[in-house]
C-alpha cells in the first residue's frame, strides 16, 4: 500500500515537471500571439550583432509611437551554433518569431520549401513598397522559381575585388586588370618582381566549404556568364561555356602559382597578395586595425575580371545579401502588422540612410548611388560608392532548398580539384554537372 | 537497507530522475523516432522512411570518414595527453611549494574557449606567421599545416592535448598524492630508486587515474567539433571530419535532421562500444597488476 503511495508521489512529481515544461513552451508561444485589447504583438528577430539590433530597436520604437495598437519586441536571433540553426530550432519548437531579418536567399529557399515562411508579394501594398523603396530592378533577381517573393532584401553587397594599387603602380599599372589575360599579365610581372607575393591568397579554394563558393566561384562565374542563373528551379541551367572558362581561369592562376591556398593572416593588408574578394564589412575592421589602408592610395575596387572578348563594363558579380521574411506560424493579423511595419520603415529613404550609417551595409535600392539622400554619405565614404553603383549588377544566391549540397559539389567536383591540378576544367565541369543532376533529380 | 531508507533514497534521487527523464529520456525516444523519418525540423509534413537513414549513413563516405578519423585522433591524442599530463603531474607533485598555484595555472587552458584558441592557433600557423617565416627562411621548409591530411589532424590533436593536459594532470596529481609513503619506503629498501621507482611503483599505483583519464580521453574523441569546425571545416579530404561535424552539417546545414539523428545514434553506439572495449582492456590489465 505504502509502495503505491510513493509511486503515486513520484508520478505526480514527474507529471508536474513535464506539464510545467510544456506550459512554459506554450506560454512563450502564446506571448507572441497574445492580443492585449486591440494591440497586436510582434516578435522581431534582428541579426545577432549590436548595430543591426540598435537600428531595428530604433525603428520599432518610432513606429510604436505612431501606431499605439502595435507592440514590437526586437531581440537578437539565437545563434546555436548558427543563426540558421537557431531559427530551425525555434520553428521546430513552435517558438518562431513573426518576422526576422538576416535571411539569405538560399536559406529562404529551404524555409519556403518547408512552407515555414509566407510569400511577401501576396500582402496588400507589396508593389507600393517596392516602388517607394526604388528596388524594382534589385528585387527582380530575387523572384523564386514559383514566381513569388519570399524575402525582402535589406542590404546588398555587390562583391568586388580589392587590388593593392600601390603594388600595381610599382609594377607599372595605374588601374586593376579587367580581363583574364590582363590578370595573368599582372601576375607574371608580380612574380618577376616579387617571387614571394601572390595575386590572391584564399585557402578556401581547396576546401569544399559550401558558402565559400559565393566569394570565389560565383563572383567569377557571374561575370563570365553575364549573370546566367546557375540553377533554375530544380534544373541546372548554368552556362557551360562560361563555367568552363571560369574553371580555366582558376586553373591558370594555380598553374602559374598566382594563388596561395595556405591559411594566411590578413594577406591583402600585409601585401602577401595583391587582390582580394572584399565586402564593405571589411572597412570598419581596417579603420580599427589597418588605418593605413586608404582608398585610392593603398587599394582600389573593381568588378570581377571577365574572359577575353567580353565587355568588362557589363560584368556581373555575386550579391552577398540578406533580407526580411515573415513566418507562416504567425497569425494573419500579426503577419499583416509585420508587413505594415516593414512598409513604413522603407517608405522613407532617411531610414535606409540611417541603416547605412549604422551598419555600413548598402541598402538594396536601385537608386543608392543617385538618390540625393545618400550623396553626402558616399562623398564622405567613397569606398562604398562602387558597392552602391553595382547593386543592380549583383546576382543573389540560388533559390534551391538543396543549395548547401549543390554548392558543396561545385567545390568538391570542380573548383577544388581544378585548383589542385587534379582535373581539367572540362572534366571537372562534367563531373560537377553529373553530381548536381544526381542531387536535383 | 530498510524500506524507509529506500524511500528516502528514492525521494532524494527523484529530482535528478525527473530531470533526466525530461531532458534525456524523452529526447532520446524522440530522437529514436526522428531517425526513422525524413523530417527537416521545419516542414509541417514528413514521412517515416524505415531504415533508409541508417543505410544511407552506412554507405556514406563522410560517415565512414568520421568513423576512422575518430580513431586516428585517438591514436594521436590519447598517448600525447596521457604522457603530457602524467609528466606535468610528476613535476607538480615534486615541487617544494606552490603546488596549487601551478596546478591551477596548467588547468587554465581547459577553461579557454575552443573558438578563441582555434583562432590563435590559426594565426600561429598561418603562412605569414613568424614561425612559418622562420621555417621558410632558415630551413627552407614551406609547411602547409592545415592543408596536409597528416599534419592537420596532428595540429588539432596537439591543440586539444594543450587544452586537456592540465585537467588530466589534476587527476594524476590526486592519484600521486594518495600513494602512501610507506610503499615508496618499502620499494627503496628493495632497491627501487629513480626511474625504476616510477616504473614499478608509481605508475602501477596510478592505475585508477590512468583508467579514468584514458576513458575520459577516449570519450572526448567522439565529441570533437569546435577545433575542426574553425580550423579545417573537416578537410583536407575528410582528414579531420568528425562525427559531430557530420551531424551538424547534416542536421543544421543541409536540413536533413532525420538523417543527422540517425548518424548521431550510430555515433553513440560506436562511442559506447569503443569505451566498453577500452574499459575491458584496461580492467584486464589492471587485474593482472592486482587491481580488481
Amino acid at each position: 500500500m505504502k509502495k503505491r503511495k510513493w509511486f503515486k508521489l513520484a508520478s505526480l512529481l514527474l507529471a508536474a515537471a513535464v506539464a510545467g515544461t510544456g506550459c512554459q513552451g506554450q506560454t512563450g508561444n502564446e506571448q507572441g500571439q497574445k492580443k492585449e485589447g486591440s494591440t497586436v504583438q510582434i516578435d522581431f528577430w534582428a541579426a545577432p550583432n549590436p548595430t543591426q539590433q540598435a537600428f531595428w530597436k530604433k525603428m520599432a520604437d518610432r513606429y510604436m509611437e505612431e501606431h499605439q495598437n502595435v507592440k514590437i519586441k526586437v531581440s537578437p536571433m539565437p545563434e546555436s551554433p548558427s543563426s540558421e540553426a537557431g531559427i530551425q530550432s525555434a520553428i521546430a519548437a513552435g517558438n518562431a518569431p513573426v518576422i526576422s531579418e538576416n535571411i539569405s536567399r538560399g536559406f529562404a529557399a529551404q524555409l519556403a520549401d518547408s512552407r515555414a515562411i509566407v510569400p511577401l508579394d501576396q500582402f496588400e501594398g507589396f508593389d507600393d513598397l517596392i516602388g517607394k523603396r526604388q528596388m524594382k530592378s534589385t528585387i527582380s533577381t530575387w523572384k523564386f522559381a514559383d514566381g513569388h517573393q519570399y524575402v525582402l532584401p535589406i542590404y546588398s553587397n555587390a562583391m568586388l575585388f580589392g587590388w593593392r594599387i600601390d603594388i600595381l603602380k610599382e609594377l607599372g599599372y595605374n588601374a586593376p586588370p579587367k580581363t583574364y589575360s590582363e590578370v595573368m599579365e599582372v601576375g607574371k610581372k608580380l612574380k618577376e618582381k616579387y617571387p614571394n607575393k601572390f595575386l590572391w591568397a584564399r585557402a578556401d579554394l581547396v576546401k569544399p566549404t559550401w558558402w565559400a563558393r559565393w566569394f570565389d566561384f560565383f563572383m567569377i562565374y557571374n561575370a563570365a556568364s553575364n549573370g546566367t542563373h546557375f540553377i533554375d528551379g530544380n534544373k541546372l541551367s548554368a552556362d557551360r561555356d562560361a563555367g568552363v572558362k571560369t574553371l580555366q581561369f582558376f586553373a591558370d592562376l594555380s598553374k602559374n602559382q598566382l594563388v596561395l591556398t595556405k591559411e594566411t593572416k590578413d594577406p591583402f593588408e600585409s601585401g602577401t597578395s595583391v587582390m582580394s574578394d572584399l565586402g564593405p564589412w571589411t572597412f570598419p575592421y581596417w579603420a580599427e586595425k589597418f588605418p593605413e589602408m586608404k582608398f585610392n592610395e593603398k587599394y582600389v575596387l573593381s568588378m570581377p575580371p571577365v574572359p577575353d572578348g567580353m565587355n568588362p563594363s557589363q560584368a556581373k558579380t555575386f550579391a552577398d545579401t540578406k533580407g526580411l521574411v515573415i513566418y507562416a506560424s504567425a497569425t494573419k493579423e500579426q503577419q499583416q502588422a509585420a508587413f505594415d511595419f516593414v512598409k513604413w520603415v522603407y517608405s522613407d529613404p532617411q531610414n535606409d540612410l540611417e541603416w547605412l550609417k549604422e551598419t555600413n551595409l548598402p541598402p538594396a535600392r536601385d537608386d543608392l548611388s543617385t538618390n540625393e539622400a545618400f550623396v553626402s554619405y558616399f562623398a564622405q565614404n567613397p569606398q562604398l560608392k562602387p558597392y552602391a553603383e553595382n547593386i543592380p549588377n549583383a546576382i543573389p544566391p540560388m533559390d534551391n532548398a538543396k543549395m548547401v549540397e549543390l554548392q558543396e559539389l561545385i567545390g568538391k567536383e570542380a573548383l577544388n580539384p581544378v585548383v589542385k591540378g587534379e582535373k581539367t576544367p572540362e572534366k571537372a565541369w562534367e563531373d560537377m554537372e553529373k553530381a548536381i543532376n544526381g542531387v536535383l533529380k | 537497507m530498510n524500506k524507509h531508507a529506500a524511500k528516502v533514497g528514492w525521494l532524494l534521487a527523484s529530482p535528478y530522475l525527473i530531470y533526466s527523464a525530461i531532458f534525456f529520456l524523452i529526447p532520446l525516444f524522440w530522437a529514436l523516432y526522428l531517425a526513422f523519418t525524413n523530417w527537416n525540423l521545419i516542414s509541417p509534413e514528413y514521412e517515416t522512411v524505415g531504415m533508409q537513414n541508417f543505410l544511407d549513413a552506412f554507405f556514406s563516405p563522410s560517415v565512414r570518414a568520421a568513423f576512422w578519423v575518430t580513431y586516428k585522433f585517438m591514436l594521436m591524442f590519447v598517448p600525447i595527453v596521457i604522457a603530457g599530463s602524467l609528466f606535468l603531474a610528476l613535476i607538480i607533485h615534486h615541487l617544494p611549494r606552490w603546488k596549487g598555484l601551478f596546478a591551477v595555472g596548467y588547468f587554465l587552458p581547459y577553461l579557454a574557449s575552443g573558438v578563441a584558441s582555434s583562432i590563435v592557433v590559426k594565426g600561429v600557423i598561418s603562412y605569414n606567421s613568424p614561425l612559418n617565416q622562420f621555417l621558410r627562411d632558415a630551413l627552407g621548409w614551406d609547411i602547409d599545416w592545415l592543408g596536409s591530411p597528416i599534419l592537420a589532424p596532428l595540429v588539432i590533436a596537439l591543440m586539444m592535448a594543450w587544452k586537456f593536459v592540465g585537467y588530466y594532470a589534476l587527476l594524476f596529481l590526486s592519484g600521486l598524492e594518495s600513494i602512501p609513503k610507506e610503499v615508496y619506503e618499502a620499494a627503496e629498501i628493495d632497491g627501487a630508486v629513480g626511474w625504476k621507482r616510477v616504473w614499478h611503483v608509481t605508475i602501477p599505483m596510478l592505475y585508477p587515474s590512468f583508467y579514468t583519464v584514458t576513458i575520459l580521453a577516449v570519450g572526448l574523441m567522439f565529441g570533437i567539433f569546435t577545433e575542426p569546425y574553425v580550423l579545417t571545416g573537416g578537410g583536407p579530404e575528410y582528414a579531420t571530419h568528425t562525427w559531430q561535424l557530420e551531424i551538424y552539417n547534416q542536421a543544421f546545414e543541409k536540413l536533413n535532421a532525420g538523417y543527422g539523428t540517425a548518424v548521431a545514434i550510430i555515433n553513440s553506439i560506436v562511442t559506447f562500444a569503443s569505451i566498453f572495449v577500452f574499459r575491458k582492456v584496461l580492467e584486464k590489465w589492471g587485474g593482472k597488476h592486482g587491481w580488481e
